[in-house]
């Protein structure tokens, strides 16, 4: 049966892994250059860089083709968006919560779009490794 | 849904790799399926019976929970 072309989601090659775990290392590298550059860099900016670098990480997994991309596989990943989706919801509702009860607001500054991002394909590529991980399990 | 693909797959002496070599996908897969741990589309369950030379429904059979 043929797919909707623009529903298509096309798959990077499994050689692109490579520099995903590159954006995991250069914010260290990065946050420690700056803060010997300048001393009296403000710390929040120093988490938004990590987390920057981070989501473009597990964007990168997340959208990387496994050496066996077949129907299991295929359903696997789109559980784990539905999953990952579904965790942050409710990870960001949590956090909401907390703020609300100790500072007596539902907004702060810790929701930004880099930690957003980062939380969404974090808890997507966790959902994916965990179902990889219990087929496997079962196979052994 | 249960099924016989290990049943059948001894009949023909197959491997799970042999199989998985014949209908395109890795050997996890077809062990998730033997397992009933995960569902196969219909044309990979096609493409499983077509294999063996059985009809679907030899291979693949709903149960009481289904």
């Amino acid at each position: 049966m043929k797919k909707n072309s623009i529903l298509n989601v096309p798959l990077l090659s499994p050689g692109w892994k490579k520099l995903a775990y590159v954006f995991f290392f250069l914010p260290v590298i990065l946050i420690i250059g700056l803060a010997l550059a300048s001393p009296s860099m403000d710390p929040n900016s120093a988490g938004e860089i990590f987390y920057g670098f981070w989501a473009i990480g597990f964007g990168i997994l997340n959208l990387t083709r496994e050496k066996v991309e077949d129907e299991m596989i295929r359903s696997f990943r789109q559980q784990a968006f539905q999953t990952g989706f579904f965790w942050m919801i409710w990870g960001l509702g949590a956090l909401m919560l907390v703020n609300y009860l100790i500072y007596d607001r539902v907004t702060t500054e810790i929701f930004t779009a880099y930690l957003v991002l980062f939380l969404l394909n974090g808890y997507i590529y966790g959902a994916f490794q965990y179902q990889k991980f219990m087929v496997g399990k079962e196979d052994s | 849904m249960k099924n016989t693909i290990k049943v059948e797959r001894a009949k023909k002496d197959l491997t799970q790799q042999d199989l998985a070599e014949k209908v395109q996908v890795s050997r996890q897969t077809i062990n998730s399926i033997e397992a009933g741990k995960y569902v196969p589309s219909t044309v990979l369950a096609l493409k499983i019976a077509r294999v063996f030379g059985v009809g679907l429904e030899e291979v693949f059979s709903l149960e009481e929970s289904d």
